[in-house]
């Protein structure tokens, strides 16, 4: 297990501020209207220097597309992008392009994003020589030190259809750490693999991340996220449902459990309500009391009443005990009327 | 209790340099679900395909037996071990009529495993035709397969890349039901899918092969999943050190 990070005056490194996209997607015909897909629906985030978190959910659920505008792949349609402190979202190309070595992205196809006729070491010694700007013999004694590093000092000529899956995504992981980046966004950097070589891959990625560099891995295996991250974002609909720190506490929200452990409830049928909770059509908690809040009110993150610090839930039923003031009495057993808006 | 419907017993697999496979045995009955778990480069799927008479390893078979009880007494294995290529080549034309009608293989990663340029409709017809007993309206039997994988009507016009990932599990989960065979071999059903798609596909699985009363050899990496689903494990023990390019 890794070390948690403790915050400092420093700025974060990433931090999103009510960040929304909508895509449009065209109807059935030319003159079907246009539908919208509100992909990312409202999340804030703050990221300190030396911080992993990841980010979980079903497909669909908006995570890939977080993570793209965070490295300002995509514009976001409301909210800002700030990076170290720095304004990040909606600036010309040619402002961002100088930070761009700094935050770094490992993509999902790891074949895909290497040049087939270029062998490991040359691809980080040209990732060296162009972003970071180093002559060559440096840049060469750099890159196989990086891949050494890695495990892959015996495989230095090799070409990308010689390695093995895991192998590929270490080219991938050296090529972004020999840059020293102070932000990594992966993109489910062990999907295809076998979940023993899974692991080692992580490895390589997070424990060669360079001191206070934050990392941001989105994934569905939640084994992964247990063993590797310090903070852990459940996606559900473009929103944050709920955000943990496994090592000290469990997911509370009843569909961060499903995800979590798909058998410990019976399955969520996976229709997403239009208004107000999501994840209401499924949820084991709807009562009697919270029933028009949930069908109406989006929920925010909240605290958990007499949860751990930083655990933080978007949910009506289990946070609507922290708004009425003395915690004396169990919220399940006393019907007293809520205190109704 | 009935007869097994598929008895696998001291399974030895040779590669040219080293052994695949030790002394691997497994038992699967009927309506019951036998899992194979082990990390990968265990041999799971060549123990799998062995179970269905597929072994395309040289030298291969060198030790072993393969019996069907529900069958016959007969051991499919004797004049295989260790008869190299040729003697493996005639028991994959033996027990090709058993392929489909008796047991039948649900591959890994099902959008490459469909053939992208038939209808799943047309696919559908294919293994529907590999059945003992020929139904009365193929197109009917296509609709009913449809419908009990979850997947619309509509689907069976459908090509394979029209399909989400989790569709096309199941379009590859009703091609393989679709000859009614007594035993069916799932292999890692659940690669790719997130957690929850995971669990309803492997739910579905197990439904169907509840309802056409066939045993399951299901292929799996997630011991959570097998420790809540199976009613036998077996375990394959890990290869030697050293990552093989796949």
């Amino acid at each position: 297990m890794i070390t948690r990070p403790t915050w400092t005056d420093e700025a974060p490194v990433v931090e999103l501020i009510d960040l929304h996209k909508r895509f449009h997607r065209a109807g059935a015909w030319p003159w079907s209207p246009r539908q919208e897909v509100h992909a990312v629906a409202g999340v804030d985030l703050r990221i300190a220097p030396g911080e992993v978190v990841a980010l979980v959910g079903q497909s669909g659920s908006g995570k890939t597309t977080v993570s793209r505008i965070v490295l300002g792949l995509e514009e976001p349609s409301a909210g800002e992008v700030r990076l170290e402190g720095q304004r990040w979202s909606g600036l010309a190309e040619a402002q961002r392009r100088a930070q761009r070595v700094h935050y770094q992205y490992v993509p999902q196809d790891a074949m895909g994003a290497l040049d087939p006729q270029q062998s490991a070491l040359e691809h980080i010694e040209e990732t060296l020589k162009v972003l970071a700007g180093l002559p060559r013999a440096e840049a060469r004694e750099k890159a196989a030190e990086m891949l050494s590093r890695l495990g892959l000092g015996s495989r230095l000529h090799a070409l990308p259809r010689e390695m093995s899956g895991g192998e590929q995504r270490r080219v991938t992981i050296a090529r972004v750490l020999a840059l020293s980046p102070r932000l990594v966004v992966a993109d489910e950097p062990t999907s295809g693999l076998d979940p023993d070589r899974r692991e080692s891959v992580l490895e390589a990625l997070i424990a060669n991340l360079p001191p206070r560099a934050a990392c941001i891995l989105v994934t569905h295996d939640m084994s992964e996220a247990r063993g590797w991250c310090h903070r852990v974002l459940a996606m559900i609909a473009g929103r944050v449902i709920e955000e943990v720190d496994l090592s000290v506490s469990e997911p509370t929200h009843p569909y961060a459990r499903v995800l979590f452990d798909p058998w410990s409830a019976p399955l969520p049928r996976g229709l997403l309500a239009d208004q107000g909770c999501p994840y209401r059509p499924d949820c084991p908690l709807v009562t009697a009391e919270v029933a028009h809040l949930c069908a109406t009110t989006v929920p925010s993150l909240q605290p958990l009443p007499r949860g751990p610090d930083g655990q933080r839930v978007a949910c009506h039923a289990l946070t609507a005990s922290s708004s009425s003031p003395p915690p004396s009495s169990p919220p399940s057993s006393s019907p007293s009327p809520a205190p109704t808006p | 209790m009935s007869e097994p419907l598929v008895v696998v017993e001291g399974l030895s697999i040779q590669a040219p340099t080293r052994l695949l496979i030790r002394d691997v045995g497994l038992i699967v009955r009927p309506r019951r679900i036998t899992a194979l778990v082990g990390p990968s480069g265990a041999g799971k799927s060549l123990t799998a395909r062995a179970s269905m008479g597929v072994l395309d390893v040289i030298p291969g078979l060198v030790a072993g037996s393969l019996r069907y009880p529900a069958l016959g007494p007969q051991d499919w294995f004797q004049g295989v071990v260790g008869g190299g290529e040729r003697a493996q080549r005639r028991l994959l034309e033996a027990t090709r009529s058993l392929r489909g009608a008796y047991v039948s293989y649900s591959p890994q990663a099902a959008s490459s495993a469909l053939n992208p340029g038939r209808t799943i409709g047309w696919q559908l017809a294919i293994a529907i035709g590999r059945r003992v007993e020929a139904p009365a309206s193929v197109g009917a039997e296509v609709r009913s397969l449809l419908a009990e994988v979850g997947l619309p009507a509509r689907a069976a016009a459908a090509l394979p890349a029209e399909l989400s990932g989790g569709m096309a599990q199941r379009a590859a989960l009703a091609i393989a039901i679709a000859p009614k065979p007594r035993l069916v071999i799932a292999d890692e059903p659940e690669t790719g899918l997130d957690p929850v798609l995971r669990r309803s596909v492997i739910e579905l699985m197990i439904q169907v092969c509840q309802v056409h009363q066939a045993g399951l050899l299901l292929i799996s990496h997630h011991q959570s999943t097998v420790d809540r689903i199976a009613d036998d494990v077996v375990v394959l023990p890990a290869p030697p050190a050293g990552e093989v390019a796949a």
